[in-house]
């Protein structure tokens, strides 16, 4: 629970005929991780060729799918096989073929819908048309010295395409414009009217079909219209049967392509991350949990009756980095499982916070908003709220009851204290000590950080981080010799010359490990090192700091607390229930939200960040269905 | 003013190549190439040299260069915010649209989509396109249509409606480079009121640049009508203005062109005869004021542009002489191609 589950490097040979089915088991197995590396001599990578149909095919297929339905849930007959390279190009093959016919369809219906478009837009220039009492026969004369064009463009460019015509002494008006669109008259020289073709095809000009009819009656323009929509009714009525007929034609195979392409998907992933191979061999890399090594070789054997070769080893210390990290967490632990990959993965080998995360997140919750009254409405929602909430009830469950107990503690139900005497102290009347508590709790829990960091880099082998870094045991001398001196100055201890001298020694390490670390040239190498010693100092101190907030939440919910009063007493009856009710709601929600969430910045920023390196690979087992 | 900034660029600017430096690379025995490259700061680069495979790869190469720029892109945008971060980040958005440009190309002759995906640049954490989705499109129309529905749908739009009308690849490719670069002017517009003229300078330059020479292109090499010469340019408010790329783009001969450019242009592009030898000129002028901002007091985010502009020159010049290398060439023919600063007539 605290650290990922050991693994096991896999090594699978067997014969390249069998490379899918290989993969498709492997899937079926349920915790194989695959990953790069295999031996230098196998220098083919026999599976991109599979990968590279596969993808193609599950493109076809997701946009098929998306016209045509079919989300039904997929059962895997136990039995079934997957496809062959020849097979998936087959079915890729035909894909295509049903994928270009949908998109005809598609693309026609696209076409429609424009030209509808288009058709409202003319009977709205027709109308602007009319009241222009221009005669349109004689405008759009082919014969005249007057070249004339209308039609539309985005509006953006319509500045542009004035200026440039005006190069050519073509003159723009602009007589409409519906969304984005400009509808505009062009006219120049006829002679001219060449050039000024590419420009107008570059612009993105739509010239509007001005038919005969329109040229000349007005009400055969409209009749022209209607018949054009009843032209176009007609023509998506045989489209959408085209579609239908398609899908009814498509449905049945569509069904079988997305079962071959399930069961193909095993060894196209695992190409992703490096299938080797050479002649008629293939080799399959990955992880595995050390506790599944007998039952791999069952499901292999079941399988492939000896017909492979398998090697089993313990990951080395260079590959350490490429170990993915498999945890296992009990069922209570797992809502706070999220919490914690927001921030990201633990590598391998690394301290996983996640049970520390959950501990302190309630802790500091039920610090800072300590309430019997709020903690138990807290508790309640998450309860009648269980089924919305999933998982992350237990949660909002686990903070109400925090709350509550720390509530008893301060002695505080809604805000008012006075009803139970304090199991501990009342944050309103002993500030400091709240205070002062506070920031004795960062301190442990930063002391805490920097010895899981050390833990960490001295397992992972970086003894020299381990030993020197900022947040390694020089960091650590450095963070308790300044706590010592400190205390000592604030005349809380009485430690002060060997706490400074600590100090001392702690940050001189640090600064010679980052003139150790920086790059560069001498002056560089002086900034960086001087920037990042004095960074550490810094940063350590104001991270213990930043733990005083815990403090000022306490004070802050009964500060809250005791204004929501001092308004209700100033109202009547009513008002006065109804300012209670409406307060402790703001209450709840706001300041609630506000402290889980400074909680659980806390833990990320002054606990993970020292620590947690969050870059570890996810164990992401390969799996017949998309995951 | 962020001391942090100020003092990355200083850093950063020891890394630039001086041409004496570059003289020395091409004679450089192979031996020493991989260190000399890191001491310039190019660890990207070395580590290519140092795999034969790789250094014989011209694609491996260009991606490697352009990670490099993105490493210290990503380095120098830290401390940034507001208009000067996106506007930095937009600037990386060039070998995006180039990536664009890749992929439209593979569906026009119909290439597989793992072989596209192998040519793309990998933006790191500046990518914003999903090229897996986008190399799958079945053609132009939907790779468009996809594109539309993403980041750089402005860009695209545009395009769009170009290609629909003409279906041809220039027009794409100019519409994409049109959209970028008036992109990348709106966002420049904001900085060049709040950090003054030595960012206008730079942005003025690149502008005014890329508008003479695309005009030059597009009108005597690609014979289009001045018309549509012009609407090709992106809108301009520096040196040449609106009205006088009309007047430019209405001339008959690269010659006339040049006698109607303002008078210190004339005096910038004397001896020029051809595309080519305006642009190393313009190049070099460009590459000139942006050292002067380099090395003055200017604000920080025009001294991180004037850096980043030079070391990409800077990297175009290590390019070609990785090639030339790779391919045998003379250490004359070299030097000749790198010819940094136009000779004078």
């Amino acid at each position: 629970m605290l650290r990922a589950e050991p693994l096991l490097k896999v090594q699978l040979l067997m014969l390249a005929s069998e490379a899918q089915d290989a993969a498709l088991a492997l899937a079926r197995f349920g915790v194989f991780n695959p990953a790069a590396s295999a031996p230098d001599a196998l220098a083919e990578s026999p599976a991109a060729a599979y990968r590279e149909a596969w993808l193609e095919a599950e493109a076809r297929l997701s946009k098929l799918l998306e016209q045509c339905g079919d989300s039904d849930s997929l059962p895997i007959p136990a039995d079934a096989e997957a496809p062959m390279l020849a097979d998936l190009e087959e079915l890729n093959g035909w894909l295509k073929e049903a994928w270009g016919a949908c998109l005809a369809c598609h693309e026609s219906a696209t076409q429609i819908a424009d030209t509808r478009h288009h058709l409202a837009a003319l009977e709205d220039t027709l109308a602007k048309l009319e009241r222009l009492n221009v005669d349109l026969a004689h405008l759009l004369r082919a014969d005249s010295l007057l070249a004339v064009n209308i039609g539309s463009l985005p509006a953006a460019e319509l500045k542009r395409v004035t200026e440039a015509l005006s190069m050519t002494h073509h003159l723009v008006s602009r007589f409409d414009q519906i969304g984005e669109q400009v509808f505009a008259v062009i006219a120049g020289p006829r002679m001219r009217h060449d050039e000024v073709r590419g420009l107008l095809a570059q612009a993105g000009w739509r010239e509007l079909p001005v038919p005969d009819e329109l040229r000349t009656h007005p009400q055969a323009a409209r009749a022209w219209l209607e018949a054009e929509r009843t032209r176009l009714d007609a023509q998506s009525g045989a489209a959408c049967r085209i579609m239908d007929g398609l899908r009814e034609q498509l449905g049945p195979r569509l069904h079988e392509a997305r079962l071959r392409l399930a069961l193909a998907r095993p060894l196209a992933e695992a190409a992703l991350a490096g299938v080797r191979g050479k002649g008629g061999l293939t080799a399959l890399s990955g992880w595995i949990p050390q506790r599944q090594r007998a039952a791999l070789r069952d499901t292999l054997d079941a399988h492939f009756h000896g017909r492979y070769w398998l090697d089993l080893r313990e990951p080395t210390l260079g590959e350490v980095a490429e170990v993915p990290s498999l945890m296992r967490y009990p069922g209570w632990l797992k809502p706070f499982v999220p919490l914690v990959k927001s921030y990201g993965v633990p590598r391998y080998g690394e301290f996983d916070p996640a049970l520390p995360f959950a501990f302190t997140w309630l802790l500091l919750f039920g610090a800072m908003f300590g309430d019997i009254g709020h903690g138990a409405v807290i508790l309640l929602l998450s309860l009648g709220f269980a089924r919305r909430l999933d998982r992350m009830a237990w949660v909002g469950m686990a903070a109400g009851v925090t709350s509550m107990l720390f509530g008893l503690l301060y002695g505080s139900i809604f805000g008012v204290e006075g009803f139970i005497e304090p199991l501990w102290l009342s944050p309103l009347h002993d500030p400091v000590r709240v205070l002062g508590v506070a920031v004795t709790f960062g301190v442990g829990f930063i002391v805490f950080t920097l010895l899981v960091n050390l833990g960490n880099k001295w397992a992972a082998g970086q003894i020299g981080e381990a030993l020197f870094d900022s947040t390694g045991l020089a960091g650590l001398l450095f963070y308790l010799g300044a706590v010592g001196g400190l205390a000592s100055l604030a005349g809380v201890a009485d430690v002060a010359q060997p706490a400074w001298i600590l100090a001392g020694v702690g940050i001189t390490g640090v600064a010679a490990f980052k003139w150790h670390e920086a790059l560069g040239g001498l002056g560089e190498r002086m900034l960086v090192t001087l920037i990042e010693t004095q960074e550490t100092a810094i940063k350590l101190f104001s991270n213990t700091l930043s733990f005083m907030r815990v403090a000022a939440f306490s004070l802050n919910h009964v500060a809250l607390a005791l204004a929501v009063f001092a308004i209700a007493h100033g109202l009547g009856t009513a008002g006065h229930g109804l300012t209670l009710v409406l307060g402790n709601i703001v209450i709840i929600v706001l300041e609630g939200g506000i402290v889980a969430i400074q909680a659980l910045r806390l833990m990320y920023f002054e606990g993970f960040s020292r620590f947690f390196s969050g870059d570890g690979r996810e164990f992401v087992p390969l799996r017949i269905e998309r995951a | 003013m962020s001391a942090y900034l100020n003092t990355r660029v200083s850093l950063y600017a020891g890394r630039l190549w001086q041409d004496e430096a570059l003289d020395a690379l091409v004679g450089a025995p192979d031996a020493v190439i991989a260190d000399t490259l890191m001491q310039r700061g190019l660890p990207q680069l070395a580590a290519g040299f140092v795999n034969p495979a790789d250094r014989q790869d011209a694609r491996s190469l260009e991606q490697r260069i352009i990670a490099q720029i993105l490493d210290e892109t990503r380095v120098l945008i830290r401390p940034l915010s507001g208009d000067a971060r996106t506007f930095l980040t937009f600037w990386t958005a060039r070998f995006e649209i180039s990536n664009v440009k890749t992929l439209l190309r593979s569906k026009m002759t119909g290439e597989r989509p793992a072989a596209a995906l192998a040519r793309l640049t990998p933006m790191g954490t500046f990518g914003r396109l999903d090229n897996q989705d986008l190399a799958h499109a079945e053609d132009v129309s939907e790779l468009l249509r996809r594109l539309e529905a993403g980041p750089y749908a402005g860009i695209v739009r545009h395009a769009r409606r170009a290609f629909e009308h003409s279906h041809d690849p220039f027009s794409l490719d100019a519409a994409l480079d049109r959209g970028y670069y008036e992109g990348l002017a709106l966002r420049a517009q904001p900085l060049e009121v709040t950090v003054g003229a030595p960012f206008r300078g730079l942005m003025a330059n690149l502008i005014d640049r890329i508008n003479l020479v695309w005009l030059l292109r597009y009108r005597f090499n690609y014979k289009l009508p001045p018309a549509q010469v012009y609407y090709l340019l992106v809108g301009s408010r520096y040196s040449l203005s609106g009205a006088r790329l009309q007047e430019l783009a209405a001339q008959d001969s690269l010659e006339a062109v040049l006698a109607a450019l303002p008078p210190a242009w004339q005096t910038l592009l004397a001896g020029a005869t051809d595309i080519p030898g305006v642009f190393a000129r313009m190049e070099h002028s460009a590459a000139e004021q942006a050292q002067r901002v380099l090395r003055s007091r200017a604000p920080d985010i025009a001294r991180a542009f004037a850096y980043l502009i030079l070391r990409e020159r800077d990297l175009r010049a290590v390019r070609a002489v990785m090639r030339g290398r790779h391919l045998g060439l003379p250490d004359a023919a070299i030097r000749q191609a790198l010819q940094r600063a136009p000779e004078v007539a």
